[in-house]
């Protein structure tokens, strides 16, 4: 089986991840393919795909996981634990437990003589402690370019120990963007844990495909949701188990939590299994879940009963959202996140009358044409939009010219600003659907409401830059891809 | 040296050098490493450390030259030099740490030079070689002062009250703030003037002013030993060493009294800052007496929260110790040290102590004592095991992300008030 999914997310098709530009201008060049990916001179910390790898797995109940790395490259686990730990603790198990990851610890005498040794070591351990039924191994940048051969020892030791275990090549410094991780991850599951095997067919299950932010709220949303379309949901892969793993191809539709997450891995599943599926935008706000549903319905020849639902919610939800738009209407938004949460986001903003000046995103790609046209119809074509991985400096800049009233995303940047900001993205809080929505228009209100933790922090503190940075082009670092 | 961690409870030697750095008052990390290192190395230290992020620069805010494939295979030292322009272009700061990751330093990219171009142009700028493969977070910690006394520092006229103050290493000591305030509070109130570098908006002129203290005190038993090394053949600064943190009347009483002595303080003085802290102490220990409880405890941490807690627990609260098991990598030579302060405590059975840091196998020693222990010291971690034996589990070291901790720490006297109110459980 040739896999489909390609390696790198910005080696798709026109994908970028540096720019940017007004809205208008970005869309136009786009659709003309004479936009120009962009590099940076200078840059901040950003995020790896190691990260994505490590996040796509690591809540599974019966799995072990191997960092093959130093120390410092299991950092990020130590939100996705907690993550974890919540997420047992909300589906009401009591003894909660931590995930079961091991980090091989890479010194500088492994640098020289390899640490093929101590993987296998670890994976025999494992296997002894916790008898897990997979074991996932991830690489790092160190092992990457000591070279390191992962795979050998996963092949060598697949059959002797109960476990499957499952490589997945995920060094950071081998994509420029993250979310290359997640199809990184599902890629191996089609190598290591499908084996081409055709179970059989289970009428009205639907693979859920979501990444870990989603908390336990917003997974019962969806499950909720779904059920009235009488599907059945195995969710992937959060919280899930290999058996779970095991019936995707089983399954009669497929759908994700976005449009860019398991995009590729979907059709994937399509060409093998002849699973169809709807890759629609994040289920954020009312027209993205009324779209999200539609587009699910309409998979499992129900859109007449979607309909009807929808008109329930809305009619149950429209006036509480209408209250909340009377008085926050005419604010102006910035708005920083993932690739689709992003997107959704700006859109989501619609229904309480806000006004988007300005977007930070990841990456931008084809598949997100429509979702850009949408925004330039909703809010006008003059918004900015900075296509960037987190760089903190260009949002600062940013947000210091276009002067929102609300930021939505990370406020680590912004609160010294003085800009009031809130985020649609809560791991531990509901967010989707027509329940998430009405909590996220309650804590938007709320913000603008009261801003004056942050107006008063931005008296007391300031952010790392200097003066004459503000007075410069957002857009000044960066310079024609590859030159 | 390295095994495998199962539950690491430690970043690497990037995050710890990058969280010291960070806390250093105006000072900008730049990192030569891989794109994900600043990330991660945030979420590893200041993320696991009760929930801390931080200050003025740090995080995803880092200058990074974020090597991708092209850096890895033709060097990335163009990419570190426009990276530094860059920073010195728009970063606010008035000194530059250039932190190299594995990446960097596997594939020995000639950071000096570029190092050297800038410093040639005036600009306060130091390396540290912080790959991952080299060491934990105190590695990172070490190498960090080891290039300020190498690098940073000159001949300064003596200043006989002046201290510089380390082994607190910042977010790897959980408490890590609150334990530096009680310590420099205690040290002023004797009269004397502390460098910690990273408290009290400290920076450039405090590093700058260390070379001419009077005495290097190191709250550890074993960080240090290089740049302590440094400090004393370059400007002569001897070392006043107390083996961990002292948390309690009786440790910090030890401690001033010790350090009174080998620096030659005013007896008068010393005494009676000593009477009004311990009157301080015990005015409110005498309010709890009703619920002074004794509980069986095994303790799991780093060195100087073990040795200062359970000094504490055994010597002034009257708790018996099971296990002391130190989690942070001990070379050989100092293991000894830390087990004879464990075994010549004023009461009770010496515990045993145990050097082990992977989570399975702490656990798997914890239950060996299953029948005996009614508490629980130790990491985020050890809750699961506490749950499993049914004992109070109280987090007092490092991973933590289930507290909250801003300024509260368990160090000198009033410290241990707040370690008190920590262990309270009215279940």
């Amino acid at each position: 089986m040739k896999s489909i999914i390609a390696p790198n997310r910005e080696d798709r098709p026109h994908a970028l991840t540096g720019g940017g530009g007004c809205g208008g201008e970005l869309s136009d060049k786009f659709k003309k393919r004479c936009l120009k990916n962009a590099d940076r001179t200078f840059a901040q910390a950003t995020q790896c795909q190691q990260i994505n790898s490590i996040q796509a797995f690591i809540s599974m109940e019966d799995a072990a996981f191997i960092i093959h790395s130093p120390a410092g490259c299991s950092g990020c686990v130590s939100f996705m634990n907690d993550l974890f730990k919540v997420g047992q603790y909300h589906r009401g198990i009591d003894n909660v437990r931590n995930a079961r990851y091991v980090i091989t610890n890479l010194d500088e005498i492994d640098i020289i003589q390899g640490g093929e040794k101590k993987l296998r070591q670890a994976v025999l351990e494992l296997e002894a402690r916790h008898q897990p039924k997979l074991i996932f191994i991830f690489t790092s940048c160190a092992s990457a370019i000591i070279g390191d051969d992962v795979d050998a020892v996963a092949n060598e030791l697949n059959g002797q120990v109960r476990a499957i275990i499952v490589p997945i090549h995920c060094e950071g410094f081998k994509s420029k963007v993250p979310a290359t991780g997640f199809d990184t991850a599902f890629n191996a599951l089609i190598q290591y844990v499908f084996k081409d095997e055709q179970p059989q067919k289970e009428p009205g299950l639907i693979n859920v495909f979501a990444p870990m932010a989603i908390g336990w709220k917003d997974q019962q949303e969806i499950e909720q949701m779904l059920g009235v379309l009488g599907l059945r949901v195995n969710y992937i892969p959060f919280y899930s188990n290999l058996e779970k793993l095991k019936k995707i191809p089983a399954a009669e539709y497929s759908t994700s939590i976005c449009q860019v997450f398991a995009d590729e891995f979907m059709e994937q599943l399509k060409q093998d299994y002849g699973i169809p599926y709807a890759k629609i935008g994040m289920p954020l706000g009312i027209r993205n879940t009324d779209e999200w549903l539609i587009g699910v319905a309409r998979l499992a020849g129900k859109e007449e009963v979607a309909r009807e639902y929808i008109r329930q919610q809305h009619q149950r939800i429209l006036p509480q959202i209408a209250k909340i738009k009377e008085r926050i209407q005419g604010k102006k938004v910035f708005i920083c996140a993932g690739t689709a949460r992003s997107f959704a986001a700006a859109t989501l903003i619609e229904d309480f009358g806000l006004k988007l000046v300005g977007l930070q995103t990841p990456t931008y790609e084809e598949a997100l044409i429509e979702d850009l046209d949408r925004l330039i119809k909703i809010h006008g074509d003059d918004f900015i939009v900075d296509v960037a991985n987190m760089q903190p400096y260009e949002q600062a800049n940013l947000v210091h010219k276009l002067k929102p009233d609300l930021f939505i995303g990370m406020s680590t940047w912004v609160a010294k600003q003085g800009i009031t900001s809130t985020h649609v993205l809560e791991t531990k809080r509901p967010t989707m659907g027509y329940n998430g929505i009405l909590y996220l228009g309650k804590k938007i209100e709320d913000v603008i409401e009261n801003p004056g933790f942050n107006e008063k922090l931005a008296k007391h503190k300031k952010l790392p830059y200097k003066d004459s940075w503000y007075l410069e082009s957002p857009f000044k670092f960066h310079k024609e891809a590859g030159k | 040296m390295g095994h495998f961690i199962e539950n690491p409870r430690s970043s690497c030697a990037l995050g710890g050098a990058l969280a010291f750095v960070s806390s250093i008052d105006r000072a900008i990390p730049v990192l030569h490493a891989g794109p994900g290192c600043g990330l991660q190395a945030t979420a590893g230290q200041l993320g696991q450390s009760g929930g801390k992020s931080f200050g003025y620069v740090g995080g995803q805010g880092t200058p990074s030259t974020n090597m991708f494939e092209r850096e890895i295979i033709f060097g990335g030292v163009e990419r570190l030099r426009e990276t530094i322009a860059g920073t010195l272009e728009i970063m606010d700061g008035d000194l530059i740490f250039v932190l190299t990751g594995c990446t960097a330093d596997i594939i020995g990219d000639d950071v000096e030079s570029v190092i050297e171009e800038f410093k040639a142009q005036g600009v306060n700028i130091v390396h540290t070689e912080t790959a991952g493969f080299k060491g934990d977070s105190y590695y990172g910690y070490n190498a960090v002062v080891q290039s300020i006394a190498d690098q940073l520092t000159e001949v300064v006229p003596k200043d006989a009250k002046l201290v510089n103050l380390f082994g607190i290493v910042p977010a790897q000591d959980i408490f890590w703030e609150g334990n530096f305030e009680e310590i420099i509070r205690i040290l002023n109130k004797l009269g004397l003037k502390v460098n910690s570098f990273c408290k009290e908006q400290q920076g450039l002129k405090e590093i700058k002013n260390s070379a001419g203290a009077a005495i290097n005190i190191m709250l550890s038993p074993w960080l240090g030993q290089e740049f302590l090394a440094t400090y004393k053949e370059k400007y002569d600064i001897d070392t006043f060493r107390y083996p961990g943190l002292p948390v309690g009347p009786t440790a910090t009483t030890d401690f001033i009294r010790k350090l009174a002595k080998q620096l030659g303080l005013d007896n008068v003085l010393v005494e009676k800052v000593i009477a009004e802290e311990e009157n301080y102490v015990y005015s409110y220990l005498e309010k709890i007496i009703g619920s002074f409880t004794r509980y069986r405890f095994s303790i799991v941490g780093d060195t100087n929260t073990v040795l200062g807690l359970t000094r504490f627990l055994v010597n002034d609260f009257g708790r018996i110790p099971l296990v002391a098991v130190i989690t942070d990598q001990v070379p050989e030579e100092h293991r000894n040290t830390i087990e004879r302060e464990l075994t010549s405590l004023e009461y009770a059975r010496p515990p045993k102590v145990v050097f082990e840091n992977d989570k399975w196998k702490i656990s798997e020693l914890i239950k060996e004592y299953k029948d005996d222990v009614a508490f629980i010291l130790g990491s985020d971690y050890e809750k699961e095991i506490g749950k499993k034996l049914d004992a109070l589990t109280v987090v007092v070291s490092f991973p933590t992300t289930e507290k909250l901790i801003i300024n509260r720490g368990y160090a000198g006297y009033r410290g241990c008030l707040t370690f008190i109110e920590d262990l309270y459980d009215n279940n």
